[in-house]
C-alpha cells in the first residue's frame, strides 16, 4: 500500500510537468465539447484526436486521451439535462430526471451536482484504482461467458424495473433492442444476419443513430407535435441564485453519489459497457431506497447524482482491466488500448513494471484531470443553463443541425443519417404510447455480447444449460434477477392483501 | 387509448412473429454449437410471448385504461408541422452528398425556422447562415471532419 502510494507521488510528479499539464487541459476541454455535442461521443472524440498525439510521448499522449475520456463523461450529461440529447452512451439515464429538473427551471442544480458528483466519484474511484487494482483485477478474471451471461441478463431485469411505465412494455423494448442488434454479422460465425444483401448493413444498426433518433430527434418531434403556442411558451429559466444546488439538494445528493461511485466502481471491473451499466444500476438502486420513489422521472436530484457518479467512477475502474490485464471491456477504452499500441506500449500485467511513468503518471492526470473539470464545469454551469433561453423555435433546428451533423461525423455516412431519422420516428411514436427507449438501447449495445457469451457457455458446456446455475458468481446473478422480477408481483400481492384487508 | 395500445401490442406480435420465420430460414444448430439463426430465434419467440401476453391482457381489462398523464403527448392542431419537418429532414438527408455540408446546413436551417413560424427573413436568413458558418468551422476547419463538400466545393 506505501508502495501504491510512493508510485503515485512520482506520478503526480510526471503529471505535474508543464507540458503534461497542458495536455491534460486539452484533453478535458476537448472532451467536454465532444461529449456536450450530441452525437460526438467519447469513442469519436479520442479517435479523431489519435493523429494528433503521434508526435508527443506516449505518456503526454495517454494523459490527453484519456482526459477526452472522462472529459466526455462531463460533458455528455449537460446535454441530457438540457435537450433531452444523450451525449454519450452513459449519460441516457440523466435524461430520465435531469431533463424535468430542466423543464421546471432547476438545470444549475442538475448540472452542478452532476460536476460535483463526477469529481468526487472520480476522486475516489483513482484511489481505487491505485489500491485496489492487482486483487480486483484477478477477481474480474473469474468471469467466464456464463458469469457474463448472468450479469447482462440481470442488467436487463434491473433496467425493465428501473423505468416507470410497466415491466412488460420495458421487457418487449428490451427484446425488439436485442433482435434489432442481430442485424448485421454474426459474432461467432461472421454470416450476415437479416441484412439482404445491404453492405451498410453489415457492420450493424449504428448505436449512436439508435440514441440519436429515439431520444433527441425523438424529443424534438414530440416538442412539434404540440399545439403552435406550446412552442412559445419557454421552460422556466433559473435566476442566479437558483442556478446552484441548495444545501438540501446537497444532503440528498450526498448518500446518491457516495452510493454511486460504489455502484460503478465494482461494476467498471466487470466486461461490457461498464459505464452505462453502472448508471441504470445506480438509479435503480436510488429509487428502490428512496423514501419518495414517485418523485423519480419528474426531476429528482438523487436520480442525477447518483448515475452520474457511477459512470464517472465506472469510467476510472475501467481503468484497471486496460492496464493490469491489457483487455479493454468497454469500446473508449478499446480505442485507448489501440493508442497504447500505436505508441509502442503493450498494456499487460508488466506494463506496471516496464512503463511505470506511463502508468503512474496516467493515474495521477486523472486526478488533476477531475479537478481541472470541476474548476471548467461549475463556471460554465451559467452558460450551458443559457441554452434554455433560446426560444424552442430556434433552439430545436439547431438540435436537428447538431444531430445530422453528428450522425455524419461517426461513419461518414449518410445512411446512418437514415437510420437515425427512422429512429427518431419511431422514438416519437413510442413516447405517444408510453414505450420506453432506454430498454431498447441498452439491449442494442449489449445484444452482440450477450449473444456470444450465451453461445460460448453452451459450447463450453456441451449445450448444458446448468452452465449458468451450477457456477457460484452465474448463480448469485440469476437468483438476483429472479428477485428483481418477483418484486412487482410481490408488490401487487401486498397492495391486493391491505385493500383486501379493509 | 386502450385501443390503440392493443393495435401497438399487435405490432409487436408482428414483429416478433416475422423474426421468428426470417430466423427459422437460417440454420440453427443445436444448443451446443448454435446456428446464426438459433439467437435471433429465442428472441422471436420470447417476444410474441410476451406481446401476446401484453395483448390478452389489454383485452381483457374491462374499462378504459387512462395512461399516466406524463407519458402521454398533447396532440397537434394539424399534423402539418410535423410531417413538413420530417420530409425537410428526408430531403436534406437524400441530397447531402450533393449539396455539400455547409449549403445542407443553410437550407436545412432555413426551411426548419420557417416550418416552425419563424417567418421574418430578416432574422431566418441571418440566422441560418451564421449557423451554417460557425457549424462549418467548429467541423471542417477545426475538429477536421471529412463532411461532403457537394457541388460548391468547400
Amino acid at each position: 500500500m506505501f508502495e501504491s502510494l510512493q508510485h503515485l507521488i512520482t506520478g503526480f510528479g510526471i503529471a505535474g510537468t508543464i507540458q503534461n499539464l497542458l495536455y491534460c487541459l486539452i484533453g478535458c476541454i476537448v472532451g467536454t465539447l465532444v461529449g456536450v455535442l450530441p452525437g460526438l461521443g467519447p469513442i469519436a472524440g479520442i479517435a479523431l484526436l489519435i493523429p494528433a498525439t503521434f508526435g508527443l510521448n506516449p505518456t503526454s499522449a495517454i494523459i490527453m486521451l484519456a482526459g477526452i475520456y472522462y472529459g466526455a463523461m462531463y460533458g455528455g450529461s449537460t446535454t441530457s439535462i438540457l435537450l433531452n440529447v444523450p451525449g454519450e452512451t452513459a449519460s441516457v439515464i440523466t435524461c430520465i430526471d435531469g431533463y424535468q429538473m430542466a423543464q421546471k427551471g432547476r438545470a444549475g442544480p442538475a448540472l452542478a451536482i452532476v460536476a460535483i458528483g463526477s469529481f468526487v466519484a472520480g476522486t475516489i474511484g483513482i484511489f481505487g484504482l491505485v489500491f485496489l487494482a492487482p486483487p480486483l483485477a484477478e477477481a474480474a478474471l473469474a468471469f467466464g461467458p456464463p458469469e457474463y451471461f448472468s450479469l447482462m441478463v440481470f442488467a436487463f431485469i434491473v433496467l425493465s424495473n428501473v423505468t416507470g411505465t410497466s415491466l412488460i412494455k420495458s421487457l418487449m423494448m428490451a427484446i425488439v433492442g436485442l433482435i434489432i442488434g442481430t442485424i448485421g454479422l454474426d459474432p461467432v460465425t461472421g454470416d450476415a444476419r437479416f441484412t439482404y444483401g445491404s453492405v451498410s448493413l453489415l457492420g450493424g444498426i449504428e448505436f449512436v443513430a439508435v440514441a440519436i433518433g429515439l431520444f433527441g430527434i425523438g424529443e424534438v418531434l414530440v416538442n412539434i407535435n404540440q399545439p403552435s403556442e406550446m412552442l412559445d411558451r419557454g421552460v422556466l429559466v433559473p435566476r442566479l441564485r437558483e442556478l446552484f444546488p441548495s444545501l438540501q439538494d446537497l444532503k440528498k445528493s450526498t448518500g446518491a453519489i457516495l452510493r454511486g461511485t460504489g455502484i460503478g466502481f465494482g461494476v467498471g471491473l466487470v466486461p461490457g459497457p461498464a459505464p452505462v451499466i453502472a448508471t441504470y444500476a445506480s438509479y435503480m438502486t436510488e429509487r428502490r431506497i428512496s423514501k419518495h420513489p414517485e418523485e423519480f422521472g419528474k426531476g429528482a436530484i438523487e436520480g442525477v447524482a447518483g448515475p452520474e457518479s457511477a459512470n464517472n467512477s465506472a469510467c476510472q475502474s475501467a481503468f484497471i482491466p486496460l492496464f493490469v490485464l491489457g483487455i479493454p471491456f468497454a469500446p473508449p477504452t478499446a480505442i485507448l488500448l489501440g493508442a497504447l499500441l500505436i505508441h509502442g506500449v503493450s498494456p499487460g500485467p508488466l506494463m506496471i513494471g516496464q512503463h511505470p511513468e506511463l502508468f503512474w503518471g496516467v493515474i495521477a492526470s486523472m486526478y488533476i484531470g477531475n479537478f481541472l473539470l470541476l474548476l471548467l464545469n461549475l463556471p460554465f454551469v451559467p452558460l450551458f443553463a443559457n441554452i434554455l433561453r433560446i426560444p424552442k423555435r430556434i433552439l430545436m433546428p439547431l438540435v436537428i443541425l447538431f444531430c445530422i451533423t453528428g450522425m455524419f461525423t461517426v461513419n461518414n455516412s449518410v445512411f446512418d443519417i437514415w437510420m437515425m431519422l427512422v429512429f427518431g420516428a419511431m422514438g416519437f411514436l413510442m413516447r405517444k404510447w408510453a414505450y420506453e427507449g432506454a430498454p431498447l438501447l441498452l439491449a442494442l449495445v449489449l445484444g452482440p455480447k450477450l449473444e456470444v457469451a450465451f453461445r460460448q457457455s453452451l459450447m463450453i458446456s456441451h449445450g448444458d444449460f446448468g452452465i449458468f446455475t451450477n457456477r457460484p458468481v452465474s448463480m448469485v446473478f440469476l437468483l438476483a434477477t429472479v428477485i428483481f422480477l418477483l418484486i412487482p408481483v410481490f408488490r401487487i400481492l401486498v397492495k391486493s392483501l391491505k385493500k383486501g384487508g379493509r | 387509448m386502450k385501443r390503440d395500445e392493443a393495435i401497438v401490442g399487435v405490432v409487436i406480435f408482428l414483429f416478433g412473429l416475422i423474426t421468428t420465420v426470417l430466423s427459422l430460414k437460417m440454420a440453427i444448430g443445436t444448443f451446443r454449437i448454435a446456428g446464426t439463426g438459433m439467437f435471433p430465434l429465442i428472441l422471436g419467440i420470447l417476444l410474441v410471448i410476451l406481446s401476446g401476453t401484453f395483448v390478452l391482457k389489454i383485452s381483457l381489462q374491462g374499462k378504459e385504461r387512462q395512461v399516466k398523464k406524463e407519458a402521454s403527448i398533447e396532440s397537434s392542431e394539424s399534423p402539418r408541422a410535423l410531417i413538413l419537418f420530417l420530409g425537410t429532414m428526408a430531403l436534406v438527408t437524400l441530397f447531402f452528398n450533393k449539396l455539400g455540408y455547409p449549403l445542407s446546413a443553410l437550407l436545412l436551417m432555413l426551411a426548419l425556422l420557417r416550418i416552425l413560424g419563424v417567418k421574418r427573413w430578416t432574422l431566418t436568413l441571418p440566422l441560418s447562415f451564421m449557423t451554417a458558418v460557425v457549424c462549418y468551422f467548429l467541423f471542417v476547419h477545426w475538429l477536421k471532419i471529412p463532411l461532403p463538400k457537394g457541388w460548391i466545393g468547400i
